[in-house]
């Protein structure tokens, strides 16, 4: 469980940071957002605290494109910024609910869909190989020692 | 050649189609595909956002699983390859994570090594295969049909971690796999605007899909000013993004875009002349009825 951004992040780093805007400006979630862009979350990181930036809901509009990143003048990291702000915001139970679904479906299931009737009709129509039974219980071991826990309940 | 076949979840559940189109076109050009129980990658957009350590730990044992069998991995989606390639990487020179990782899966009977290495099937295809096997196994060339490709962003960026044996000091990188293997196979790649712009799935899939829809949008203008004719991915979440979002956006917009889009094993089966009822060709939402009469050769093979 992580209290703070810097502990996974270098705060130094930011500093390079001469608000270009070159990321957000390449930012397809800038583009069908207001006021959100990777510069203006590295901003708010710096003047007003991290704690202002992981309760606000819409660090999600993130596509996770990694442009930000590629056009940095200054090579500042921002996806590896942004993820530790996600795993913080999750902490602080700032996570989207279709987010929050897909989790829970993993830890019960090991898959991200929900496999019905229709999608094992379909796989047997193209004779396709039955999806393969998971060991849910090694799974479910993994994810209680990694400490998802603390994010989602795991009984 | 022999891989270890990584389906990850979007192919085999939503779109099945693909996952025999890839299977069928594998068999054809002789590589042969282990199936074992992989779970969930788990996807970039989802588990590594929310919680990383435990993300690590899964697709380390997926890696395992495949180091068992000793085989390398052939992923079809972008997402898939994303973890698996940043896991690999991340375990194989990261001492400490290494560590922690093979912790936590003590229990498990699994021990992270390194000693495999995760494809896309568009490298295993362009690198490994390479282009004049496939140009051998054309039967029927496409025809010059305009395509713009969509690569997406998972598949290579960033660079220096998707391809570091040659991009590990790059700032930036251009792909051209799938434009080469669709010149190979007949088709005309053209270039567009906004070639390298996120398709904007992952926006959809978490908060806002009205929101993604209208990224798509963006890149399917600027297609439609080059006359682009089909969209050709490698990933079945931009796919998703072009196919049902266009779906979507026609609702929304009225645009008329009528621009059908194919995943890269149905390119290639359609040009082999494989059986078309396994290429998934059911499962578009914007019609490839215009698509399939620009190939009429094909239309010998197609279902009874």
């Amino acid at each position: 469980m992580i209290k703070s951004l810097w502990e996974v992040f270098n705060k130094e780093d930011l500093l390079e940071c001469y608000q270009c805007a070159r990321c957000t400006g390449s930012c397809p979630a800038a583009q069908v957002m207001n006021s959100y862009g990777p510069r203006e979350t590295l901003l708010r990181c710096l003047n007003l605290g991290q704690e202002a930036v992981v309760t606000d809901e819409r660090i999600w509009y993130c596509t996770t494109c990694h442009v930000c990143e590629d056009r940095c003048p200054q090579e500042i990291n921002i996806p590896e910024l942004l993820t530790a702000i996600f795993n913080l915001a999750a902490q602080r139970g700032n996570l989207p609910e279709k987010i929050k679904f897909t989790l829970d479906l993993v830890a019960k299931t090991g898959r991200s869909l929900i496999i019905n009737d229709k999608v094992l009709k379909d796989r047997q129509k193209l004779s396709l190989p039955p999806m393969a039974a998971l060991n849910l219980d090694e799974i479910e071991g993994i994810l209680k020692k990694t400490g998802l826990g603390e994010i989602i309940d795991l009984s | 050649m022999k891989y270890a076949f990584f389906l990850g979840c979007v192919i085999p559940i939503k779109y099945p189609g693909f996952e025999k189109a890839t299977r069928e076109i594998m068999k054809a050009l002789g590589v042969e595909l282990m199936d074992l129980p992989f779970s969930c990658c788990p996807a970039p957009t989802n588990l590594k956002l929310v919680h990383y350590d435990t993300w690590l730990a899964l697709a380390a044992r997926n890696l395992c699983l495949a180091e068992e069998a000793g085989l390398s991995i052939l992923a079809m989606c972008n997402g898939c390859i994303n973890t698996l390639k940043e896991a690999n990487l991340i375990l194989k020179t990261d001492g400490r994570r290494r560590q922690q990782v093979n912790q936590a899966l003590e229990g498990s009977g699994h021990t992270f090594k390194g000693e495999i290495e995760v494809k896309h099937l568009l490298d295993v295809l362009y690198q490994e295969i390479g282009l004049e096997k496939i140009a051998e196994m054309v039967k029927y060339p496409l025809q010059e049909i305009r395509m713009g490709c969509h690569y997406g962003c998972h598949l290579y960026r960033p660079p220096r971690i998707m391809y570091p044996e040659d991009l590990s000091e790059a700032a930036s990188y251009v792909p051209v796999s799938m434009d080469h293997i669709l010149a190979i196979l007949g088709a005309k790649p053209i270039e567009y605007s906004r070639k390298f712009l996120c398709c904007g799935s992952a926006l959809g899939t978490n908060i806002d899909p009205q929101a993604a829809n209208e990224i798509t949008r963006e890149k399917l203008q600027h297609m439609k000013k080059r006359n682009i004719e089909a969209v050709a991915v490698a990933c079945p979440s931009c796919f998703s993004q072009f196919d049902r979002g266009q779906m979507m956006l026609e609702r929304k917009h009225h645009d008329g875009f009528h621009l059908p889009t194919l995943y890269i094993s149905q390119l290639l089966g359609l040009a082999f002349g494989l059986d078309q009822k396994n290429l998934g060709l059911e499962d578009h939402r914007i019609s490839l009825g215009p698509f399939l009469e620009m190939i009429p050769d094909s239309r010998r093979q197609g279902p009874a």
